[in-house]
């Protein structure tokens, strides 16, 4: 990758009115491993891929349980979802023992959003390196949320985030519209089938192709189903259902979204280096 | 601009040898890459209208929204960075919390246009921040006072329109907009206008998908700000593709 | 000057490099939670807070129905035993779904109304269609008056808060200046709460909830015999209705009164 000179601070704005430094930290969430979130009409369901750093380790949690009705999947830097999980739990702790209910989905994504602009906004200050689904229930039914390092919230029908998530957003695209009314059972496999897609090829290969090998994390959270991490063992009845309920489109190739290789406009004058991502307007 | 790139530009606090602070220069890049908004102020109404380009299929229709209420009368739609919008809409609404909390009467939109312009002209005075890569439109409309409307641009300077755009297809527009005269138009016929503009201005080449979004307030909501209200909201769509078709077999029978 | 009006932005350059100083990271931002001021240093008016109401509101009586709940207040505001404001409403519409009626100091009633008035604008400028709901009002209510009660310096107000919940059932709550709080299908507070009280629970019936008509009757008795009971009543008041479709406040009604036995009373 090459430099530009407006790439140093987030305080700096290119002349093609872009942040750079905003938009390399949307790059740190494709180094995580992908997470899908998705939902039918009572339920949203987060589905997370987690890789052992080395063989000897175990790997990095994926999910982050906030409330009872809320709960995040990350992709990017762990330590920064730390610190973000750290906050929406105050807050949520603090909403509950102030008027004893459950706090907003919207409204908390909203003030989170609103923290995590001045990140974005300030010489000393970096964006936050990570990426978020978050999955909630409240009085509005339930929800799945997207944040970015950006601070850019998005209310979802569903969504992917994470290396190679491309291929599992193909896939919720796809059978968008059949999610309403699915039942648990098949939200949840919809969702390991989603993110079957996004396994690195020779993963792919080593498990021979079987979605029940995945090392995989769901959670869910709906109507009258507080915010629960499956068990192993839970999790192994929904990678051997999702299996069977056929082949997830696993060995077609991906759309490589993220490639960033595409030859730039060769304009005059100083210019910025292609990203993948244009700052969200 | 022949100063780009000689290192003059690369903080909000330094001026380029002609005079220019380009980092509110670039800022402004910002708003013109956006999704278009206006603002058009009728007899007894006034309309915020954003074009709101769907960038993915996932998003729930009410993603990423660019109108905002600020108080019970006052609206506020932006362009430029969501998140940005996001910022400023809570520090207008503190804002205009503040004055309700001191004087127990809604902020005058003069008044709040003058605190938040204040706000934002203060991030171009540092290096250490950068500006705001906004454009705010800020809309009321009360009793007294009628309907108002006024535009900060991300230098923070503001003024006082019967019609402004901001964004992508801010000339379009504004070519548009001088073909009426919204002061005499009533809430019906204002709706419709901001339809036919923002579906006229819409460029089907460049982005595909948008959602038409408003907000209204006049005497027809009571003085009461809305988003999306659902029949006049109806009504702008309708006249908007109306308008798009017109147009289209216009353009076979020349 | 621009961070006075910005509670949410941080300072410019705070964390930042301080000439001859190290840098601040992240965590030493939180600075220890201190006492709050008006608990370590005296005021203006020395360390003495009050410790009586000044002009008062009398009794509020809330009573729950099947299809919702009603309040009622008389419309006097006294200073002492001065009958000094005699046409204040003392039952608020909140929004949608709540009513609120308020006893004890009338300007903190008037306070703590203002401050739950500004968290409906909050509500609408959401734009997410959530309301507040009377069971989170009060359970806020009783946090912020039993947090100043502990900083000795209590809002000298006794409230009831009624309307109805998400799912639709209605909800009748007391909450006095100390931040005790209790609901129950009759709440009263001031001289309603010895003189109202049991002529209400009386009447309940053992196996069902009062109807709006019998609700609405026993108001009607109840500010009478208030009226001519308690020395700081007035024979004029107002209702709030909360029920499912929406909040109304009827009134001012009057309190039939009849003095005709008056004569015949002796010995006092």
């Amino acid at each position: 990758m090459f430099r530009n000179q407006y790439d140093s601070d987030v305080t700096v704005w290119s002349p093609q009115g872009r942040l750079h430094q905003v938009e390399y930290a949307m790059e740190a969430v494709k180094l995580g491993t992908a997470t899908v979130g998705l939902k039918n009409r009572d339920f949203a369901v987060l589905v997370a891929l987690s890789k052992p750093s080395s063989e000897l380790s175990a790997s990095q949690r994926k999910i982050i349980p906030i409330d009872d009705h809320l709960g995040i999947s990350i992709a990017g830097i762990t330590a920064d979802a730390r610190v973000i999980s750290r906050y929406l739990r105050s807050e949520c702790l603090s909403y509950k023992h102030s008027y004893g209910s459950t706090y907003p989905v919207s409204r908390l994504i909203t003030n989170l959003g609103n923290k995590m602009q001045t990140t974005t906004q300030r010489y000393d200050r970096r964006p936050y390196g990570v990426g978020l689904l978050v999955g909630g229930y409240d009085e509005k039914g339930p929800h799945i949320y997207q944040v970015t390092p950006s601070a850019t919230f998005y209310n979802c029908k569903a969504n992917s985030i994470g290396s190679r998530s491309q291929s599992a957003r193909t896939y919720l695209e796809r059978n968008l519209d059949t999610f309403l009314n699915c039942s648990n059972d098949e939200i949840i496999c919809h969702g390991i089938s989603a993110i079957h897609g996004s396994l690195p090829t020779d993963e792919m290969q080593s498990r021979n192709e079987s979605a029940s090998q995945l090392n995989i994390t769901i959670a869910i959270v709906g109507k009258n189903q507080p915010f629960k991490i499956l068990s192993e063992k839970e999790t192994q009845i929904y990678l051997t259902m999702a299996s069977e309920k056929g082949a997830p489109p696993a060995n077609q190739p991906y759309d490589d979204d993220e490639s960033t290789s595409q030859a730039g406009p060769s304009t005059s004058g100083p210019r910025d280096p292609i990203v993948a991502v244009a700052t969200e307007e | 601009m022949s100063t780009i790139g000689t290192g003059y530009d690369l903080s909000a606090s330094q001026f380029s040898p002609d005079g220019r602070v380009f980092q509110i220069d670039y800022a402004s890049k910002a708003v013109e890459k956006s999704g278009t908004v206006i603002g058009i102020r009728g007899k007894d109404c006034v309309i915020l209208a954003v074009e709101k380009i769907i960038t993915s299929k996932l998003y729930e229709p009410d993603a990423a929204g660019r109108i905002f209420i600020v108080e019970k009368n006052i609206g506020m739609a932006v362009a430029g960075l969501v998140a940005d919008g996001n910022y400023v809409a809570d520090i207008a609404r503190q804002e205009a919390a503040n004055y309700r909390q001191q004087f127990e009467q809604v902020i005058p939109l003069k008044h709040l246009c003058d605190r938040v312009s204040a706000y934002v002209h203060a991030y171009t005075l540092y290096s250490a921040v950068r500006p705001f890569g906004l454009s705010i439109i800020l809309a009321s409309w009360d009793e007294n006072d009628g309907p108002q409307l006024y535009k900060i641009e991300p230098s923070g300077s503001y003024f006082g329109y019967f019609a402004c755009a901001s964004g992508k297809a801010k000339q379009q527009a504004k070519t548009e907009m001088e073909k009426s005269r919204f002061v005499d138009l009533n809430t019906e016929e204002l709706v419709k206008k901001a339809g036919e503009i923002i579906y006229r201005v819409h460029d089907e080449l460049k982005d595909k998908e948008f959602r038409f979004e408003m907000g209204i307030v006049g005497s027809e909501t009571q003085g009461i700000y809305q988003i999306n209200p659902a029949v006049l909201t109806e009504l702008a769509r309708k006249a908007g593709e109306n308008a798009n078709k017109e147009d289209d077999s216009g353009d076979e029978a020349n | 000057m621009l961070n006075n009006y910005n509670s949410m932005a941080q300072p410019l350059w705070q964390n930042g490099p301080t000439p001859g100083a190290f840098y601040n990271f992240t965590g030493g931002q939180q600075q220890t939670q201190k006492l709050p001021k008006e608990l370590t240093a005296a005021g203006p008016f020395g360390t003495k807070r009050s410790t009586s109401s000044i002009t008062t509101g009398s009794s509020v009586l809330g009573i729950r129905y099947d299809g919702g709940v009603m309040i009622a207040a008389d419309t006097l505001v006294s200073y002492g035993s001065l009958a000094r404001y005699q046409n204040i409403l003392r039952v608020f519409p909140i929004n949608n779904n709540i009513i609120l009626g308020g006893g004890g100091d009338f300007a903190d009633i008037q306070s703590i109304k203002r401050t739950i008035d500004q968290k409906m604008i909050e509500d609408q400028c959401y734009a997410d269609g959530i309301t507040m709901k009377p069971k989170a009002l009060s359970s806020w209510l009783t946090r912020v008056l039993y947090n100043r009660r502990s900083r000795m310096n209590p809002l000298y107000i006794d409230v009831v808060v009624g309307g109805i919940e998400q799912d639709g059932t209605p909800y009748l709550a007391n909450v006095d200046l100390r931040g005790r709080a209790y609901e129950d299908y009759v709440v009263a507070t001031g001289f309603a709460r010895h003189l109202a009280l049991p002529l209400v629970r009386e009447r309940k019936p053992k196996d069902r909830e009062f109807t709006a008509e019998e609700a609405s009757e026993l108001i009607r008795k109840c500010m009478e015999v208030l009226y001519y009971r308690d020395t700081r009543n007035m024979a004029q008041y107002t209702v709030g209705v909360c029920n499912a479709s929406g909040t109304t406040i009827d009134g001012p009604c009057k309190v039939s009164e009849n003095w005709t036995f008056a004569a015949t009373i002796k010995g006092y």
